[in-house]
Order: C-alpha cells, then structure tokens, then sequence
C-alpha cells in the first residue's frame, strides 16, 4: 500500500458509504483510516460527513471518497442522497452490542433498496479490542457474511487492527469488478459486451468473494 | 476536578475559564476567538444596570450591546432567558419569580410523569442500551448488562413505546455530547442534559428525539443551574429550530434550510454553486451539520454561543439561518 498522495492524482475515484447502528464506531473507522486517529471523545455524526484517502491498488491509484452518515434511523429519510453512486459499503456493528448485529439484516435491506445490485459490501464487527466484553462471537459475523455473500472483519479503530485491511479489501474488489468491466467493454471495440459472453458484474462479485476476500 | 486546572487567557481576561476544557483534549479543541471587549460586550454591570427598580428591563440597550460584542460568560443562563422569549422585558421582578416558580412546578410535575413510566429519569443515572424490545416486550434478562433497569412489563401504547425506545439512542449521544469540558466530567450531569432531552421528548412526540438536539441542549444545562431552566430555554430554543428536527419518512425539516441555502449560493455564486452540484448532486448534505446544530461542531463553546447570541439578538431570528450561513 503506498501512502498518500497529491489531491487529484489518481486513476480511479470510488464512493464507500459507512452504515450501521448509532456508536458502533463509524467515525472512528474513517478518522483512523483517513488520518491514523482514534478519538475517545468523539461525537455523534450528524447527517453526513466526508473523507477521502488515496492509495494504490494493484498498480492504480485509487481515491477513496467515504461517506459516514449518522446512525439514527431518524437520518434515514434523507438517505438515497448518502447512497446515490456508491460502489462499496462496510456495514458495521459493535461486537459488544448484540442489538447493532441483530439490525445489520434491516441495514442490508436498505442497503439493497438503494444501490446497484453490484456493490461490495464488507461486514464489519468494530471494537474487537474489547475482548471482555464480547456478545457477538466471530463466528456469528462471519456465518452470518457467508450466507449473505458479504465480506467480514473484525476491527478495532482504537488498536488499528484491521481498519487498513477492511477497507483496502472493499477497494481492492471495487477495483476488480470496475477493470474487468472495462476489458470486457473494451474487447469489441465499441464499448458494448461480446455476444454470448456477457458476464454479470454480480456474479463476478460472489466469484472474488470466493477468493480473495473474508481473510479474517 | 482533576486536570481541569488549565486555563487559557483570552484578551486579559479567563474566559475559558467560565468553561474549562479537560487538560488532555485541549488539542482536540478549536481555539476560542470571544474576547469581552470594554464597552463592546455586554457586562455583568451593564446587564443589571438595564433593570429599573421593580424589574422592567432596557431590551433595546442590551440587545445594541449584544450585538456589538455578545455576552459576557458570567450572565449568559440569565441573559438568554430574555434573549429567547422566555421572560418578557416589561415583566417586573415579582412578576418573573412567579412565572419561573410556575414553570419550574410544571417541569418536575411533567418529570415525575416520566419517572412514573422509567424511575431511571430523575435517578442521576441514564441508559445507553435498550430497555425495552422494539414490539414493546420485556427484553430477556440475560441478553442485557444494565438489567435494573429494563422495562419488566410489555408495554402496548405506541406514544409510551416511541419513548421507551429512544431513551437509549439520547444516551448514546449524551455521553458524546462536549466530552472535552469538564462539566460532563461528572456522570450527574450528563444525566441532566439525559433528563431534559427525555422529557423534551416525551412532550414532543411528533418531533421525537433526533441526534443533534444534545447539540442544543447542552449549553442550556452548563448555562443554568437549575435543571427546569435548562428545560425552559431548550424549549425555547427548539421553537425556533425544531422544524429542521422533523422527519417523515422521506424528508428531513433541515432540506428546506438546504434548498433555502442553495439558491443563496446559486445567487451569490453560481460557480461555487456548480461546483458542489458536481460534488453531491446540488442537496447541500455537507451543510446539514452546521444548520442543524448551528456551528457547534465547527468553532469553539464559547464562540458558538457568541454566534448563537448575536444571532438571536439582530432579530432576524433562525428561520434565515441560510443567509447568515452565507455571510460567515
């Protein structure tokens, strides 16, 4: 992973939105990987908030455009604006809070309702840290990503763990699914797909989820 | 209080002393540009001054004040009483003392009300976690820590249930509500701020609970003392604010202040205009935080109080907050 870059320089810009319950620690996922900061005095988001980074991804550079939005379902009427474009998702609970997992089915719904069928999407069980006070197991996140085709990770934005990994991964996938549609479409010529070859970016998304992804 | 020592001097004069920030968040923290300015800021002296004998108080002189140079940090709880209608200027002391006894009265009533249906609210204590299921069943015992107080009752009435429900979310928010000043330091103020916005709440179920009201509402409980003050100016502050705070399922009240900002700006400065159009579709989403919480998040305590004062007291009030946005 190469480190930051000048503002526009780059290849590729991907829009990732952050969902998941109030407190699940959102904000500091995107504070520690945009800027390598965890605050134990942060505040709840209100609406939405931006990020970005860019970093390198097999070659290219890829800007990250992240939106953090607020956890209330109150924010919700506002939020095909949040959804609008992106291409990736790291749905995240508290691994401390068995309620925040138990919403991440209504979080996928939503999720569904509002993007392209295509979007990558990374299960993400934050405050791993807090090992004493686990009530959501590893493997109930994991099964649970299995059975819904997702990604999973367990991180903690306090400790860093897995943060950089997390959303790399999402951007890695992005960035496959992007290419390979752009050889497909550039194959004939004219920009469309070859006969009898389409290939459905959906598919395409299960068939790397079966490779690479969910390391954890 | 340990590591609250540290205080800065402004202008000759501690003012962040009047608000002092945890020692080790004082980087985290915007500095503050309020500065009491002789002559410009309105003084504790100046403030008592402006009263006649039985209490009429001088509106005009003090607002002229206000504007020139906000309030001084010392008379700021009783100062904003005025400033946001909750006492009339030409009221007379007596008149006042009734008034706020009355007031007071009917707060403590409507929070025993509350406290009938949660013994939580009153106890000094408050809930981060759910006390109740979301079809208005007990929660199993076992799932939860802070079992004490879970609701041991299924509760059918839809306006007791809303409520019950968002106890949680308001304290997930009140222990993230201006963590950096010492004042919620101490767990029984932060059960304060819980206490008013729960029963503010309770009061308002059209408008509900929405995250940035603990926004609102803090300065309120670190300005006045007494908790049913608190509540009285809060109320009062969200008459002018709570539209932004109601949601149906589509809409938030604060789009109407997006739309109102983005033809300012479309006015103002069609490239800017066209530039965040190209950014995020033209819905001014990045502005949601500053119009809901007015510039809380982006400047200091003490400056945005200051913002927030000279604001009220130029009398354009904040249904064109848009505007004001503009000229900042």
């Amino acid at each position: 992973m190469a480190g930051y870059r000048v503002e526009d320089d780059y290849d590729y810009l991907f829009k990732v939105v952050l969902i998941g319950d109030s407190g699940v620690g959102k904000s500091n996922l995107l504070s520690r990987f945009t800027k390598n900061e965890f605050n134990l005095e942060s505040k709840s988001t209100i609406g939405v908030e931006f990020a970005t980074r860019t970093l390198a991804v097999e070659g290219k550079v890829i800007k990250a455009q992240i939106w953090d939005t607020a956890g209330q379902e109150r924010y919700r009427a506002i939020t095909s604006a949040y959804y609008r474009g992106a291409v990736g998702a790291l749905l995240v609970y508290d691994v401390t809070r068995r309620a925040t997992f138990e919403n991440v089915d209504r979080w996928l719904k939503e999720l569904k309702n509002h993007t392209e069928p295509n979007i990558v999407v990374m299960l993400v069980g934050n405050k791993s840290d807090l090992r004493h006070l686990l009530a959501v197991p590893t493997e109930d996140g994991k099964s649970y990503a299995e059975q819904e085709s997702l990604c999973f990770m367990e991180t903690s934005a306090l400790e860093a763990t897995n943060v950089e990994d997390a959303f790399a991964e999402v951007l890695t996938q992005i960035y496959r699914i992007t290419s390979k549609k752009q050889v497909e479409a550039g194959e004939d010529g004219n920009g469309s797909v070859p006969k009898g070859e389409k290939i459905e970016v959906k598919n395409d998304v299960s068939a790397l989820k079966k490779l690479g992804c969910c390391s954890n | 209080m340990i590591g609250c020592e540290f205080m800065w001097k402004l202008g000759g004069e501690d003012l962040q002393g009047y608000f002092p920030v945890r020692s080790e968040c004082q980087a985290d923290v915007p500095r503050t540009r309020f500065k009491s300015r002789a002559g410009k800021t309105l003084s504790a002296r100046r403030w008592h001054a402006a009263f006649t004998e039985d209490g009429h108080l001088d509106m005009e002189r003090v607002l002229r004040r206000i504007q020139r140079g906000g309030i001084h940090p010392s008379i700021k709880g009783e100062v904003w009483e005025f400033l946001l209608g909750g006492y009339d200027p030409d009221s007379t002391f007596d008149e006042r003392t009734k008034l706020r006894n009355h007031r007071r009265e009917q707060y403590y009533a409507w929070k025993e009300e509350c406290q009938k249906m949660v013994p939580l609210v009153g106890s000094g204590k408050f809930v981060t976690m759910a006390i109740i299921a979301e079809d208005g069943q007990p929660l199993e015992e076992s799932s939860v820590e802070n079992q004490e107080w879970l609701v041991k009752t299924s509760v059918t009435d839809k306006r007791v249930l809303q409520w019950m429900l968002v106890l949680s979310q308001i304290g997930l928010d009140v222990i993230r509500t201006d963590r950096y000043l010492c004042f919620y330091e101490s767990e029984s103020n932060q059960a304060r701020l819980w206490d008013v916005l729960a029963i503010y709440t309770w009061l308002n179920p059209d408008i509900g609970y929405v995250q940035g009201m603990n926004d609102i509402c803090s300065p309120m409980i670190i300005l006045l003392e007494d908790e049913a003050d608190a509540f009285w100016c809060f109320e009062r502050a969200m008459r002018r604010l709570r539209e932004n705070f109601r949601t149906t399922e589509t809409s938030m009240g604060v789009q109407t202040q997006l739309g109102m900002l983005s033809q300012v700006i479309q006015t103002v400065d069609p490239r800017l205009h066209q530039h965040l159009e190209d950014l995020d579709g033209g819905e001014y989403l990045f502005a949601i935080r500053m119009l809901m919480v007015l510039f809380r998040r982006e400047f200091s305590f003490l400056d945005a109080l200051y913002l927030w004062e000279t604001v009220v007291s130029d009398d354009v009030g904040y249904g064109v907050q848009s505007k004001q946005l503009c000229i900042i």
